[in-house]
């Protein structure tokens, strides 16, 4: 009888009901009617679909069409790229540099992570001001240093610059704290035995850091690259509608900007598909690269 | 084991009695609204209004002020969520509706715009409000009052007229030596003056084209009409208001590439040109009589307080005619009653909003507030008082003036012409000016979306 009662799994599974239940009505539900909204002809928000699209996969075939579906697609893999590379690699080398000095670490840290706890929304204010044309603080810095004409940071040629950068400025102390986590797990003892043997700071970090952080590293990468697919608020407040010549759209901004801003509601629940697929393939792809290792 | 089963007794009761305790809690509200319906009246009632007094709108204070005026009066208060009258708030604001969040009362336009949520019947018309009301906006001029585009119903009880006309940077134009326009001022004119202010080192117009091109636009298609064919929405490109439209765009295109507009002309906010304006970087700003309280407010050192006005900047700024072309004067302006309180149908329906919606309408728009709103512009008031010139400020004055001289005042066709029927030209302008999408391309996408609703 004792044992039985670890055997009956019914009581568990009463217990994840509810939570099953949620997920069911508030993502897998609408997922499903977004999908089926993708193919209906919607005038406006709120209300439903009344007929098919004809074709009723017109949407889909507009989105191979459209100029801005490419351009959001590009935009968006390339803030893939610069997560990986800008937050996880600075990450990584702020996280060994912290490591290796003796006091001030848990300084660094809160420096480092305190971005994190500032709202998007705020962050793209401020970015707004300081890459602002006319008097902002970059223009006034260069202005300083003798150049003669104001820049403009969100002009087309720079625009995809200038709204990275704060994305990427904004994320690295979340992986730095998480990379700091995981040095501090690797043993004492290893670097210890190394240093008896000789090896200096940098051979320390190539052969016992690094190899032993892989696993971190690779969690913090598909965070990453799963996170970039997310970016929505602070790009949208630096440059809403994709501004400059709807350049800088990103697949989450310009669904929402088909949306909410141009009411073509069934086009913008094909570019949430869109967006799905792409977040499953690539996430298929970055898992299958950064695997993680056995020690 | 039995006392696992209490546990997991005691647990089951313990979410049972969660529940009744929160049906219990509904039915204690329920019971004390029955109750309250017995002394609706002495409850105090909190309301939910929008409105576009806002940001730099000129009636932004007068606003806060008359609310404040009606909670004392009334004992109510207001949950305002106003906001700056731009293309994302008047989303905001069919989306609240359509999503069953609107507010109680709005201040909205009575164009296209609010075709919407008319269609919807989420708002009350004035008929229907004076049959348990009949004292409503009897104090408005019921001819003025706009009625709806979608069942000719009257919905909306204005407060102010608006005029759309230049704001200009004399300081600028002086060391340009360009004389004040007036109401004889052409298309060409304004150009020869551009280049005349663009060779003294300055930024002839103030406008963000990837923002709010919405002037220029309504501008420069008038330019290739006239005050009587303004109104009429294009039947295709191809037609010949079709054709001024297109004209109207390839107008904007020209003065880009002359190199009129700011530098970042394409990626600049509304509020960054308008700094460059009242900076004196930019010489014309073609804008709404709203933005004369924003450019008095650049000219006070606390935008909230009028006494620290400073009467010599306020000087440099001066308003005229917006440059005129073919069959339209210069003096011809774009104006008209566009907005006006509606009550929408869920505060009608509640028996404890009703009464202080209608209350906070009819205080809004009584013969008292409605002039401190007015002030240079109309009002749909049948006993309008005489304005005395000295509670204005000296840009306010000017503005009077030229009012005075206007030959003609026609509606805005960007009213009529539904939201997202715009975006090829409003949100394309850029794509427009640069070339990359054909102005004949942009009207007719645009076109085709409006007939084919």
């Amino acid at each position: 009888m004792g044992a039985n009662i670890y055997r009956n799994k019914k009581p568990a599974l009463v217990f994840l009901f509810p939570a099953f239940l949620f997920m069911v009505l508030f993502l897998y539900y609408p997922f499903l009617k977004n999908i089926l909204n993708s193919f209906m002809e919607i005038k406006q928000l709120g209300s439903a679909g009344t007929k098919f699209n004809t074709p009723w996969y017109s949407n889909y075939t507009q989105m191979f069409q459209d100029q801005n579906v490419w351009t959001s697609v590009k935009n968006t893999i390339v803030m893939m790229i610069v997560t990986l590379v800008g937050q996880v690699g600075i990450a990584i080398v702020l996280a060994l540099m912290v490591d290796n000095i003796g006091r001030g670490k848990q300084f660094f840290r809160t420096v480092f992570f305190f971005p994190i706890v500032i709202s998007a929304t705020a962050l793209g204010l401020m970015f707004n001001l300081i890459f602002l044309y006319d008097k902002g603080m970059v223009n006034q810095m260069l202005e300083a240093l003798g150049k003669q004409n104001l820049t403009d940071w969100k002009a087309e040629g720079i625009a995809l610059f200038t709204m990275m950068l704060p994305v990427m400025w904004q994320y690295v102390g979340f992986y730095f704290v998480i990379l700091v986590t995981g040095l501090n797990n690797i043993s004492e003892e290893l670097y210890e035995a190394a240093r008896i043997d000789g090896a200096t700071t940098l051979q320390r970090v190539r052969y016992i850091s690094v190899p032993l952080l892989h696993n971190v590293i690779c969690t913090c990468s598909i965070l990453a690259v799963t996170g970039a697919l997310k970016v929505f608020d602070l790009p949208w407040v630096m440059f809403p509608k994709g501004m400059p010549l709807k350049t800088t759209f990103l697949t989450g901004t310009y669904m929402y900007y088909q949306t909410m801003e141009t009411k073509n509601v069934d086009y913008g629940a094909a570019l949430a598909v869109l967006i799905v697929v792409l977040g499953v393939v690539l996430s298929k792809i970055v898992n299958s690269i950064f695997r993680e290792r056995d020690y | 084991m039995m006392k696992k089963r209490m546990m997991a007794a005691t647990l089951a009761g313990a979410m049972v009695l969660s529940m009744t305790a929160c049906g219990g809690q509904d039915s204690t509200q329920q019971t004390s609204s029955g109750t309250q319906d017995d002394a609706e009246e002495s409850v105090p009632v909190e309301l939910v209004v929008t409105t576009t007094f806002a940001g730099e709108d000129t009636n932004a204070q007068n606003y806060k002020e008359a609310v404040k005026g009606w909670e004392t009066k009334s004992g109510n208060t207001v949950v305002d969520t106003s906001a700056t009258a731009d293309e994302t708030f008047k989303t905001r604001v069919v989306t609240d509706f359509e999503t069953g969040s609107e507010p109680d009362v709005l201040f909205f336009f009575n164009g296209a715009d609010a075709n919407s949520f008319i269609e919807a019947g989420k708002v009350v018309p004035i008929d229907e409000i004076r049959g348990e009301y009949p004292e409503y906006a009897t104090n408005m001029n019921d001819d003025l009052i706009v009625a709806s585009l979608v069942d000719d119903k009257k919905y909306a009880v204005p407060v102010n007229g608006y005029w759309e006309a230049m704001f200009i940077n004399t300081e600028i134009l002086e060391a340009a030596g360009v004389s004040k326009p007036d109401g004889s001022y052409t298309m060409d004119q304004f150009k020869e003056d551009c280049e005349k202010i663009k060779a003294a080192g300055y930024t002839p117009i103030a406008a963000a084209l990837g923002n709010i091109p919405h002037y220029w636009w309504e501008f420069a298609i008038f330019n290739n009409q006239s005050p009587d064919t303004h109104l009429e929405i294009p039947g295709s490109v191809d037609d010949e208001n079709g054709q001024a439209w297109v004209a109207g765009m390839n107008d904007i295109k020209e003065l880009y590439e002359r190199g009129y507009f700011p530098e970042n002309t394409l990626s600049a906010t509304d509020d960054e040109t308008f700094a460059m304006f009242t900076e004196g970087k930019a010489a014309f700003l073609i804008d709404g009589s709203w933005k004369v309280g924003g450019i008095v407010g650049a000219c006070q050192s606390d935008p909230e307080d009028p006494s620290t006005l400073d009467a010599d900047k306020l000087a440099k700024f001066d308003v005229t005619y917006v440059p005129g072309k073919g069959n339209r004067k210069a003096s011809d302006l774009v104006g008209g009653l566009s907005s006006g309180y509606y009550i929408t149908r869920k505060a009608w329906e509640d028996p404890q909003k009703k009464e202080a919606a209608v209350d906070f309408v009819e205080y809004m728009t009584s013969d008292n507030v409605v002039p401190a709103f007015a002030q240079h512009s109309a009002s749909a008031l049948k006993n309008a008082p005489e304005v005395d010139e000295a509670e204005f400020n000296a840009l306010q004055i000017k503005a009077m003036d030229m009012m005075a001289g206007t030959t003609s005042l026609t509606g805005a066709v960007q009213d009529l012409f539904m939201g997202d029927c715009r975006v090829p030209t409003f949100d394309g302008m850029p794509e427009i000016v640069t070339g990359r999408v054909a102005a004949e391309d942009a009207v007719a996408e645009g076109l085709e979306m409006y007939h084919n609703q």
